[in-house]
């Protein structure tokens, strides 16, 4: 067994709006292993990027507070440090990547500069021309050619892949422990995304840290994930290994998302020839129905979902897998 | 293509400007404004007399010839002698520009330090009682008329308690400090309001962009994102609004002048105004038209110092 180097544990997330509170996050779990990468899937509002956030301690407050829970990385809960020791984890141990990389950088100053400014931070050792020699050597590790032409330009002289690619160079010169990636590829080409993926299974290998891959795209979580935990409406609905869960869902909702990728093979569900969707909308999180958050849109919900038990539980079934679910599809 | 070459070739484009501006300027001053021997000779003038006049003020001339001294005055900063005082133009200009410099150009400096600064700060504490308490400060500063400054400054702060001189000027470097002192900080008052408002807004604009969620997931602090990150950005809107305002400050105020008593440019242009001397008028309108001309081509080069995304073509 892989070493564990975060743990979350009943994470709830709670945000204030106009409208009253709202708890984007509602008691969440899972655990990150050394060299392992970790999927987080679900619609967008289903909490996957605010639980990211919170790993981070950069949920903006207010509106958004952590209300419960611990997160653990190594045994130590970062909600516990003060800030001052959060900023030396952050970047350093645990890093992040984001979804835009058209803007996640800074226009106005050279990558070099940007990548040279986390080491600056964190290494605190190295000379100026040590960084700017690491900051070459990272980009180089991420695949830009001419590294050392490119390491004086700013991001608008970059591709988005290439942005993505100096946003990992930038994440990992550190070479943190764990590498959160919020739908690093959502907004690139379908090409480039899967170079990026690649090149993130690579320097995994090299580097051995844990990813958390958040996605909304199932494909992504195909290829690059060990586990996955999907998500809905703030709590995690099913969690398993990506074999397990692609070969043998046991929750409607995730079977339904697995339906809803398109694939040559025409025949499986729905009428033929069209992509099966799951019915209805996700409930706002101002007006959760009592019982299971997705009775609504189910095509198993009993009398038994709608309430009077209370809301499904996520329960272990089978060896490693955990459904949150009354009628666990067999 | 370098920066300078980009200079040079930007310094071009004025040519046609000037002369539109100047275009302007003789349309308004050269043709359709009525005949200013009327009000210099009476209505009891004799023909000779107006005629004589005209000749000598040179408004029988043809009027391409004009519109060619005209552009010549704005070239050669020879703007011939003002029809009341019988004084060379440009010497009244040199004159006047110094003591208008010794007030505007303090208030300009010291306004844009405290704004920037102020809204950098409001821009850290966003959203809690301190920003509200200054930006509802800011607000009330600006709604208040720019008299009533005046008029208890000069009334409170100078005669009652003797801080500063009520009015008047002198000349030579210590000397006109107690004269200029309430001036600037009442130009400083009346900036400050909308200033920071606007760099506030500004910086606020950049403080929820995805850069510094970036910039925050490095483990930078707040501080260094504030005055790294956000006012780098910050600066390319906050420059064209400071670097456009420059011209005017060469013209001094028409406010603060005349009721400070102040020989600069703005007291010069009021008083012209008021005796219909067209040539100093004149004088003033294509001053300020080449002042920011020539400013708006700095704003242009400092934009390719401040911001790598703009591109010398």
């Amino acid at each position: 067994m892989a070493e564990k180097i975060l743990e979350v544990k009943d994470l709830v997330v709670e945000f204030k709006t106009d409208r009253g509170k709202i708890t984007a996050v509602n008691g969440v779990n899972f655990e990150v292993y050394k060299g392992k990468t970790l999927g987080i899937v679900g619609e967008s509002g289903s909490g996957k990027s605010v639980t990211a956030l919170s790993i981070m301690r950069l949920i903006p407050n207010p509106p958004g507070r952590v209300t419960g829970g611990e997160i653990l990385y190594r045994g130590q809960n970062v909600l516990d440090i003060p800030l001052d020791d959060m900023r030396t984890i952050r970047g350093n141990k645990i890093a992040m990547i984001f979804q835009e990389p058209m803007t996640s950088l800074n226009p106005v100053f050279t990558v070099g500069n940007q990548i040279e400014e986390v080491l600056e931070l964190h290494q605190k050792n190295l000379s100026k021309q040590e960084r700017t020699d690491k900051a070459i050597e990272m980009l180089r590790l991420v695949g830009i050619p001419s590294p050392e032409k490119r390491v004086q330009e700013y991001p608008h002289q970059l591709s988005g892949g290439m942005r993505q690619r100096v946003m990992i160079a930038m994440s990992l010169a550190c070479e943190p422990d764990i590498l959160i990636a919020d739908e690093p590829t959502t907004a690139l080409d379908v090409t480039i995304q899967a170079q990026i993926l690649e090149l993130m299974k690579k320097l995994q290998d090299e580097m051995g840290m844990g990813i958390i891959m958040i996605t909304h795209d199932l494909g992504v979580v195909a290829e690059t994930c060990d586990d996955v935990a999907v998500m809905y409406c703030g709590q995690i609905v099913e969690q398993a290994d990506v074999k397990t869960l692609f070969g043998h869902p046991r929750h409607p909702y995730t079977k339904g998302l697995i339906e809803s990728i398109p694939s040559f093979d025409s025949t499986t569900g729905g009428e033929k020839g069209r992509l099966p969707t799951i019915e209805g909308m996700v409930p706002s999180l101002f007006e959760l129905p009592q019982g299971c958050n997705f009775q609504n849109r189910c095509a198993f919900a009993t009398e038994k979902c709608k309430g009077p038990h209370g809301e499904p539980k996520l329960e272990a079934i089978g060896s490693g897998q955990m459904v949150r679910c009354f009628h666990p599809l067999s | 293509m370098s920066l300078s070459a980009y200079v040079i070739r930007r310094l071009f484009y004025v040519i046609p400007v000037i002369l539109g501006v100047c275009f302007l300027i003789f349309i308004i001053f050269n043709v359709v404004s009525p005949d200013p021997t009327i009000s210099m000779l009476g209505k009891h003038a004799t023909k000779a007399q107006v005629l004589e006049l005209r000749e000598a003020l040179g408004l029988n001339r043809p009027l391409y010839m004009q519109y060619v001294d005209t552009v010549k005055s704005a070239l050669t900063f020879d703007f011939g002698r003002s029809w009341s005082t019988k004084q060379e133009i440009s010497e009244m200009i040199k004159q006047g520009a110094i003591p208008s410099i010794t007030v505007t150009f303090p208030a300009f400096f010291l306004s844009f330090i405290i704004s920037v600064a102020l809204s950098l700060f409001v821009a850290f504490y966003r959203g809690g009682m301190l920003d509200k308490s200054i930006v509802f400060v800011c607000v009330a500063l600006m709604s208040i008329s720019s008299l009533v400054y005046i008029l208890v400054g000069q009334w409170f702060f100078a005669f009652k308690l003797g801080l500063f001189e009520i009015s008047g000027y002198e000349e030579g470097f210590p000397y006109f400090i107690p004269y200029v002192m309430l001036p600037i900080v009442i130009t400083v008052i009346l900036g400050v309001g909308p200033d920071v408002r606007f760099y506030r807004t500004v910086m606020l604009d950049e403080i929820y962009q995805d850069y510094v969620r970036t910039a925050r997931s490095k483990g930078l602090g707040e501080k260094t994102i504030m005055f790294k990150h956000v006012l780098k950005n910050a600066m390319v809107s906050i420059i064209t609004y400071v670097v456009l305002r420059i011209p005017f400050l060469i013209l001094g105020s028409l406010l603060i002048e005349s009721f400070f008593g102040i020989p600069g440019l703005g007291g010069i242009t009021l008083k012209a105004v008021n005796s219909s001397d067209f040539p100093v008028i004149k004088a003033m309108a294509v001053l300020s038209g080449i002042a920011t001309i020539i400013f708006n081509v700095i704003t242009d080069v400092l934009y390719v110092v401040v911001d790598p995304r703009v591109k010398l073509e």
